[in-house]
């Protein structure tokens, strides 16, 4: 029997914030936020929330991963559906005013033959036409509404986000696998950088502004921190909370106060002004996967009507829409499950599990893998009180045995000593590149 | 067999110094608990083996008699060790119990691999699997699995406490052994659960590094066993050990800059940036 000691709320309830990526303040005062949903790909939505934290606006409908909603001159609102590669326009009554998907005759092509691929930002500019960072694309382009190509940076960049266009007409990029920040005039020249490629300058900056001032406000992300740099490349100020929090994106208002989304670190948008004090805040989390009292059905012998192992979660939010669950059917003595996956991005089979920090546990599963790319294997993330990760980088989590290529069943093994200011482990099977990966006899306890 | 290898006098009270500091954990242990009620475990690695060999000058010095040690038969066990602790054990004197899941082994027929049915198992090696969730009928007999780390060695400890009525255990663990380790205290006080006695772990040397333990030993000529100058750094099972460089002795390697217990995982840090590619995370 399950035992269930922390429910979860149904997913995709319409409001729930789970994973804020982008976010803006308008005009009128309230503020425009981009949710990423939840783990298992529920709930990604765009909302407008105002100053006391009502829900005044959303749209939900189809998005996937979305990164991104900006709102327009004409009151529409322009958002970066990521995982469905498209960029589309919203009217307030919620009618889809433009898609990219009509692009190309309904191929959703753009006029230079390419596709959106995993489209980050999106921004509109004075004449109208569109900043899109095209991730998985490595570019920052300017199209129009028909998807007309105007003007293009396709070289020296490793996906990039949040390409920001600049009063001056220059646009300052995200490059954030290159771990630095450039400005490009239109000439495509880089008239401004930031970063040496060393994580301790920046590592994996999601965005940049620039401030009236010259000087440009850095989301340094994976440092879980805001910095800004003077013109001259020296650093003036930095904002970071106590705990991991893998900011995204930051918009400075007018009052010189900065929004800044702090992903699925806390769940939450935060605005910080120059002292470093939270002037205000929306969170209205709710945690869909339940926590079990311990480690449940490792043996996978509990199959739910959806067929997939129960009080399992299949975790397809950084899967860029691709992948699978499968059943190894002809495994004896009763099938083993595992994941199929095939292009950069991961795929998690996971589970929610108490803990007590300070404790020790021992985990260990058979592993087996059919030709994988990338790495897959079974890995252990701690989450606080509010449900933030308490780890920055996926390689920091405790693992058992990183596998590569194809090796039959192997023992794997690890211990784990729970952290401090634990409240729950999720332990995963992780796939990420491609190949197949399966898992059996999973168990988990106390030492 | 003693290393052979030149310490400074600088180097050598360095060494001094941390032997100290075990040797008082040593006695706070010999002040909280009665020598019969103090068990050792002793794998006849560098760990244990440095453990055992502090234990016992404290217990010289008040002139008190060693606590009993144990160590576990698993099955799959180097010959050379054997070989080295049936010396010791009679060079140091040392109370040793060798203890084995006999059960086990017996439904295994002593044979690695061999599938064992947990309906043949006594009822106390079937509760235990119970306990930690297994959930097949069989499983292969090999000690470093989790079922047969827990039935081969968990269990087994917690049976030479409960015989023996142990209430504090010496562990030869490491601080920079093992991740899961760095924080470890040097007394910690177990609660009774199901099938597993209230006892306290005691850790006389958590704060020695892989390189001060080889200098100590070195240093103090303290004997160690052999299959260390092959190569091996870390040694479990026999037949899951790897050597970690073929031909170099253990202290010669590259100690503070690769892992005690790489083996297969060598490649690990190519695997991680792969991981890494996975920004979100």
């Amino acid at each position: 029997m399950a035992e269930i000691v922390g429910p979860g709320c149904p997913r995709g309830i319409p409001g729930n914030v789970e994973m804020p990526l982008a976010v803006e303040r308008l005009p009128n005062g309230n503020t425009l936020i981009a949710d990423a949903g939840d783990e298992a790909g529920f709930g990604s939505e765009i909302i407008e929330v105002d100053p006391v934290g009502s829900i005044v606006w959303n749209y939900n409908q189809g998005l996937k991963f979305a990164h991104s909603g900006r709102r327009l001159k004409n009151g529409n609102t322009l958002i970066t559906d990521t995982t469905n590669n498209r960029l589309i326009e919203v009217t307030p009554d919620k009618r889809i005013a433009m898609s990219s998907d009509e692009w190309g005759g309904g191929t959703g092509k753009l006029s230079d033959g390419s596709h959106l691929h995993y489209p980050n930002e999106a921004f509109e500019l004075g004449d109208g036409t569109f900043l899109v960072t095209d991730r998985n694309n490595d570019r920052c382009i300017q199209v129009d509404r028909k998807g007309h190509v105007i003007w293009a940076f396709e070289k020296e960049l490793h996906h990039p986000h949040n390409g920001n266009p600049l009063p001056n007409g220059n646009i300052l990029i995200a490059d954030s696998d290159g771990n630095r920040i450039v400005e490009l005039n239109k000439k495509k020249e880089i008239v401004w950088s930031y970063g040496d490629g060393k994580t301790e300058t920046l590592w994996w900056p999601r965005g940049a502004i620039r401030l009236e001032d010259g000087n440009t406000v850095i989301t340094d992300s994976k440092n879980h921190r805001i910095i800004e740099v003077s013109p001259a490349g020296k650093a003036l100020w930095k904002f970071q909370t106590e705990h991991v929090d893998k900011f995204y994106i930051t918009h400075a208002t007018k009052e010189g106060t900065f929004l800044i989304a702090c992903t699925d670190g806390h769940h939450q948008v935060i605005e910080v002004d120059r002292t470093g004090n939270i002037v205000w805040l929306f969170r209205n989390y709710r945690r869909p996967s339940p926590i079990h009292a311990r480690l449940t059905n490792g043996f996978f012998k509990e199959v739910g009507e959806d067929g997939m192992p129960r009080h399992w979660v299949l975790a397809t939010r950084l899967s860029e829409g691709g992948g699978k669950f499968i059943w190894d059917n002809n495994h004896k003595p009763s099938p083993c499950p595992g994941l199929e996956y095939d292009r950069p991005g991961g795929l998690f089979l996971q589970q929610n599990i108490a803990v007590k920090p300070g404790a020790t546990y021992r985990v260990g599963a058979e592993v087996k893998t059919i030709d994988v790319k990338g790495t897959a294997c079974l890995l252990i993330d701690f989450y606080d009180h509010l449900v933030g990760s308490l780890y920055r980088d996926i390689t920091d989590m405790p693992s058992g045995e990183y596998f590569t290529g194809t090796n039959d069943w192997t023992h794997d093994s690890f211990e784990i000593k729970v952290p401090p200011k634990a409240t729950f482990a999720q332990l995963r099977l992780a796939i990420n590149h491609s190949g197949k990966v399966f898992v059996k006899n999973i168990m988990m306890n106390l030492i | 067999m003693a290393l052979d290898r030149v310490i400074s006098e600088k180097r050598k009270r360095q060494c001094a110094k941390l032997i100290e500091i075990s040797k008082d954990i040593v006695r706070q242990a010999f002040d909280k608990f009665k020598p019969e009620e103090l068990g050792i475990t002793w794998t006849g690695g560098k760990d244990s083996g440095l453990g055992l060999w502090i234990i016992r000058q404290v217990c010289q010095e008040k002139g008190i008699p060693l606590p009993k040690a144990m160590i576990i038969g698993e099955g799959d066990e180097f010959e050379e060790i054997e070989g080295f602790v049936d010396r010791m054990k009679k060079e140091w004197k040392v109370p040793l119990e060798v203890c084995r899941n006999e059960d086990v082994l017996k439904a295994a027929n002593h044979t690695l691999n061999v599938i064992v049915k947990v309906k043949d198992l006594s009822e106390r090696n079937r509760e235990e699997l119970k306990r930690i969730g297994f959930d097949e009928d069989e499983f292969p007999f090999e000690a470093e699995s989790y079922t047969g780390n827990h039935l081969m060695k968990t269990v087994v400890f917690n049976q030479f406490l409960e015989r023996n009525k142990i209430k504090g255990i010496f562990q030869g663990l490491r601080w920079d052994e093992h991740p899961a380790r760095f924080d470890d205290p040097y007394f910690e006080h177990k609660e009774a659960g199901h099938l597993a006695p209230e006892h306290t772990r005691i850790r006389p040397i958590l704060h020695f590094t892989e390189k001060d333990l080889w200098d100590t030993y070195a240093a103090f000529k303290i004997p160690y066993c052999q299959l260390y100058e092959r190569g091996y750094r870390s040694l479990g099972a026999k037949t899951t050990s790897l050597i970690s460089e073929e031909g170099v002795p253990a202290w010669k390697q590259d100690l503070e800059n690769t892992e005690e217990r790489a083996g297969r995982r060598q490649d690990k840090e190519k695997a991680m940036e792969r991981m890494r590619q996975l920004g979100y995370m």
